[in-house]
């Protein structure tokens, strides 16, 4: 029982509390890894998988010591240390304040080393250290994939890799002990075993693109660069850690037939990426829906339910509709989960059989169930751009397009773009803005469409009246479409009588700014905010 | 020891003179009102729902009746008064309750409670930095409490009891505290105001809310008819026109008038009077300034606070300017704005249908607040609900909102918190809609969700078989609940 019902008091004290943040200042102030929008169903990514805290109790520490017997020759990790600086969002003409990172990183054959992508993620300067902390030589990314988080590095100079053992790939089964490396200050290897527990496709840290991933349980101590650290099966490289959650001791790990897809993939320029087949799928478990899409219940048979095909994807193209039940590709059965029968790991998601066992311009056979008849298409899969969506999932290494129009801030809509609202960005940006990026497959389909959108005004005297617009989308300027940024200067090519109309799906619907004034005002705009620039176009 | 008494004897005095009602004369006209309260359990909508309530203050406007805040008496099954000096308590109840501006007119069935009462009379607005006192039964102790402050700024605000209602209201630096509501707020020996709200001690100090008189009028006058007909609403939304670029570009003079009507919502009375594009020059023959203001009696006010003070049947008249063309439009409130499911709703049993486990139940602000929906989807369709005209299509947004666990349901997890688009083919609009389908005689039926590719398929022979099981092992008593529509 309530003692009192003034209850309107907890119940006002949010709005204006809210109203009083800044609408263009996300929560985010740390440095986040660009995956940092994890549902609450990952452990959190923490910027770096080191743990942190109390050194370990001799007991607890699983530290065989170090391999240090074959050092004779040099070990065949170091270290890798990365200043990153990305580009901020909400004020798109400059970058946030630089951070660093340090990890380990697995020297491959051809003088190489492999990192994840996320470590190297809008990286401004590389260095590869010593193991034992001596030598640091300047370095560059050969080539980065963002979607499956891996990147390979050279050293600037070529000698610093002499004498550097490369390591070989193996792949590692559910119940094997693993490894994983870290260094000691010395230069000593860290070992600390843990046991794989589980190998399934999940999701990586760019939202769109699952792909297979071990699971260890190993109590990693604190140490110095632990960004990113190899996982070693019998001294080959089984996989790298690209996260480490410090409470239930759990790491994921790209695991090695992602990294020797990868580097098969590398070593046929151009590089090519992962494939998919553009379309999305249910399970088909219910017997209800197995009878009434005339499919035998009983469990026998198996098949996936095709929810929602890509326009112009793999499968549009090879004519597969949604509606139809997919039951075999490439040979293997489907089945109702959507998982075939994986000669080393068993069970698994025919997202592995396509884009790890298979690479991007192979052609698939899948058999299909339309409307009671079995039929067999051809689908020839291949990786989908961030730049061909119209919310694009990820912007990373490049500089944010915007539009500074007399005050008013323009740019392209992109996850990278909501995701300046912190881990909590699902919950915490526009849901308009979340919404249309959830539902994008549904809501634009023409190619080449991105959202524009007002993301905030910069007070200035062309903008008077509209200072507290925000967060707007923009269909049209002087009644021209904008379909992206670029579209911005040719419809203000067609002003009349001096004023540009600028039309919203939103409140306001539309306002005016006077052509002459934005230009007599652009010099003050630019030295009043210090803006470098007024528009970014590519 | 002493001195200390001497400073409270002071102090009392000090207010003794300053608001000349004498707060003996004042104890005649005021209540503690007691309400044993059940608050719908939206989760489990078929129970009777949790018991709650609380205590507020009452004042007494006329021979036989009292005025209070309606979440006072919210949801109210048993509503007890008390009077200072009198050991007994008389059973109220309410007469006419008023969410949209928090407002409430309680009767006393005993007539004996009104044997030595003294009627508060309603007085105007106080100006800013007058003093006023507030009165009532608020926490830390039993009996009568005054507080004493000034008119803080008078503003139009957002009544928190509903959610989704702003009126005029009076911001005031005396002390208000929980059990302060429905409490007067007297200068002069008259009612200025009704405390009503306020920030808890984390967010601000010393700002507390009273409902000023022209609401309370207001509330009086629309129920003379024996009915509360609620505010009416415009139901457009204005952008300013300070821009000069802006005034330019729709061809008006530098003088800061008018604003422009960015919206008008179908459903609303200005629909196909007003367009998206009209410039509103004035209101009532009253000039509208650029930024929305309007000069009424002395204050400067929103335009919106014109139509506040009208009533069902009454008419506003605009002075427009569209494509240019001075044109005058008289709009006639013929009824107050019908989609409320974003408002807080009190005194309703929740509605819902229970099929084959499947819990259906539209969208309200109070759902949202029993489950905490964690959707983007459910967000949207409940922000943009009037803005983007969702209730066109959807006058019911209809969320399955929990599975009771039966063999027909066990692989339906996915659709949790879907929001249905059709059954067989056929837009579910309604709840009535959704029951009506599940109705038909049909081997299956397929139900369609926003957003989710999947059908979600039951056979009618499995829930035929299924329907009393789940009501048996769940106990529940009826099926659905359809009331409100």
């Amino acid at each position: 029982m309530r003692t009192s019902l003034f209850v309107c008091i907890s119940v006002l004290t949010a709005a204006p509390l809210l109203a009083q943040t800044p609408v263009a200042a996300p929560a985010a102030v740390e440095p986040q890894p660009p995956g940092s929008g994890a549902p609450s169903d990952l452990p959190p990514p923490g910027g770096a998988p080191a743990p942190t805290g109390a050194q370990p109790a001799p007991n607890q520490a699983l530290v065989v010591p170090p391999v240090a017997a074959k050092l004779d020759k040099k070990p065949s990790v170091l270290r890798v240390n990365v200043t990153n600086q990305p580009w901020d969002f909400m004020r798109p003409w400059g970058k946030r304040p630089p951070y660093s990172r340090r990890a380990v990183g697995a020297v491959l054959p051809g003088n190489r080393v492999l990192v994840t992508g996320e470590l190297v993620a809008n990286a401004n300067y590389l260095e590869l250290e010593a193991a034992d902390g001596g030598l640091k030589v300047p370095a560059s990314i050969e080539v980065v994939d963002y979607e499956a988080n891996l990147a390979i590095l050279k050293a600037d100079d070529p000698k610093f890799m002499d004498g550097f053992e490369p390591m070989e790939f193996t792949s590692a089964s559910v119940g094997d002990t693993v490894s994983i490396w870290q260094l000691e200050n010395t230069g000593t290897v860290l070992v600390t075993n843990g046991s794989l527990t589980t190998a399934e496709v999940s999701r990586y840290p760019i939202d769109d693109s699952p792909l297979l991933v071990y699971r260890a349980t190993a109590s990693l101590q604190f140490r110095d660069s632990s960004f990113t650290l190899p996982v070693v099966k019998e001294n080959k490289l089984a996989g790298i850690i690209m996260r480490y959650d410090n409470a239930t001791k759990s790491a994921e790990i790209v695991p090695s037939p992602v990294i020797e897809h990868f580097l098969k993939d590398v070593a046929k320029p151009p590089y090519r990426g992962f494939a998919r087949i553009g379309l999305s799928f249910s399970n088909t478990r219910d017997p209800q829906l197995r009878r009434y899409i005339g499919l035998k219940a009983g469990g026998t048979v198996g098949g996936v339910y095709v929810t929602d095909v890509l326009k112009d994807g793999p499968s549009d193209r090879a004519g597969i509709e949604s509606g139809d039940v997919i039951l075999k590709i490439d040979g293997e059965a489907v089945d109702q989960d959507g998982n075939y029968s994986d000669p080393a790991y068993g069970k698994l998601s025919i997202m592995h059989l396509i884009g790890t066992r298979h690479f991007a311009g192979d052609t698939l056979k899948f058999s299909i169930l339309r409307k009671g008849e079995v039929k067999e298409v051809e689908v020839r899969i291949a990786r989908r751009a961030p730049e061909s969506y119209a919310i694009e999932p990820y912007v990373i290494d490049k500089a944010p397009r915007f539009y500074v129009l007399g005050g008013l801030v323009l740019q392209e809509l992109s996850r990278q773009f909501l995701k300046e609202w912190g881990a909590d960005w699902v919950k915490k940006a526009p849901e308009e803005f979340v919404f249309m990026d959830r539902q994008q497959g549904d809501l634009f389909k023409e190619p080449g469409k991105k959202i524009v959108i007002l993301s905030g005004v910069l007070p200035s005297s062309a903008t008077v009246g509209y200072e507290e617009l925000h967060q707007l989308v923009v269909t049209k300027i002087n009644g021209m479409s904008i379909d992206k940024l670029a579209d911005v200067p040719a419809a203000l090519a067609q002003v009349t009588n001096g004023l540009h109309k600028i039309e919203f799906d939103g409140e306001p619907s539309s306002i005016y700014l006077d052509a002459a004034a934005i230009t007599a005002g652009d010099p003050a705009l630019m030295s009043n905010y210090r803006l470098p620039l007024l528009k970014r176009l590519d | 020891m002493i001195a200390r008494i001497r400073r409270i004897l002071f102090a009392l005095l000090l207010l003794t003179v300053a608001a000349s009602a004498a707060p003996n004369e004042v104890r005649k006209s005021l209540a503690r009102i007691s309400n044993s309260a059940q608050e719908p359990n939206y989760r489990i909508p078929w129970l009777p729902g949790r018991g709650g309530g609380g205590s507020g203050t009452g004042w007494v406007v006329s021979k036989d009746r009292l005025v209070t805040n309606a979440h006072v008496v919210s949801n109210a099954r048993f509503l007890t008064i008390e009077k200072e000096n009198d050991p007994k308590k008389y059973i109220a109840t309410v007469e006419h309750i008023a969410h949209d501006c928090d407002l409430a007119l309680l009767k006393v069935d005993d007539p004996a409670f009104f044997h030595d009462t003294k009627p508060l009379e309603l007085g105007g607005i106080p100006e800013i930095e007058s003093s006023v006192s507030v009165y009532g039964y608020p926490i830390g102790g039993e009996r009568l409490s005054v507080t004493r402050g000034v008119v803080s700024r008078v503003d139009f605000r957002p009544y928190s009891h509903s959610v989704v209602d702003s009126h005029l209201c009076i911001q005031i630096d005396a002390a208000i505290n929980p059990g302060n509501s429905g409490g007067p707020v007297l200068q002069d020996s008259k009612v200025v105001g009704v405390a009503f709200q306020g920030y808890s001690g984390d967010v601000a100090q010393n700002v507390g809310y009273m409902i000023p008189t022209p609401v309370i009028k207001h509330f009086l006058q629309d129920i003379k008819d024996g009915h509360y007909d609620r505010y009416m609403d415009l139901s457009i939304n204005t952008f300013n026109l300070l821009n000069p670029a802006h005034r330019k570009a729709l061809g008006l003079q530098d003088d800061d008038r008018g604003i422009v009507v960015s919206s008008v919502q179908e459903a609303g009375v200005c629909a196909g009077l007003l367009k998206e594009g009209d410039v509103i020059m004035a209101i009532d023959t009253l000039p509208v300034a650029s930024d929305g203001m309007v000069e009424l009696e002395g204050e400067r006010v929103q335009m919106a606070e014109v139509a506040e003070r009208k009533y069902l049947g009454d008419t506003v008249n605009f002075s427009i300017l569209r494509d240019g063309k001075p044109i005058d439009v008289a709009v006639k409130f013929t009824r107050a704005w019908p989609h409320a499911m974003q408002a807080n709703t009190y005194e309703q049993q929740p509605e819902y249908v229970l099929f084959g486990g499947l819990l259906f139940q539209p969208l309200s602000r109070n759902l949202m607040g029993a489950y905490q929906f964690v959707n983007p989807r459910i967000d949207y369709f409940f922000d943009t609900y009037i803005t983007k005209a969702v209730y066109k299509d959807h006058p019911d947004l209809i969320i399955l909102t929990a599975l009771l666990p039966d063999p027909i349901n066990t692989y339906f997890s996915e659709f949790r918190e879907g929001i249905v688009d059709e059954i067989n083919g056929k837009k579910v609009k309604t709840l009535r809609d959704l029951s009506e389908a599940f109705e038909e005689k049909t081997d299956f039926y397929v139900v369609k969700f926003i957003g989710i590719g999947r059908p979600l398929v039951l056979e009618r022979a499995a829930v035929d078989a299924a329907r009393q099981r789940i009501k048996k092992r769940y106990n529940v008593p009826e099926e659905q609940n359809l009331t409100a529509s």
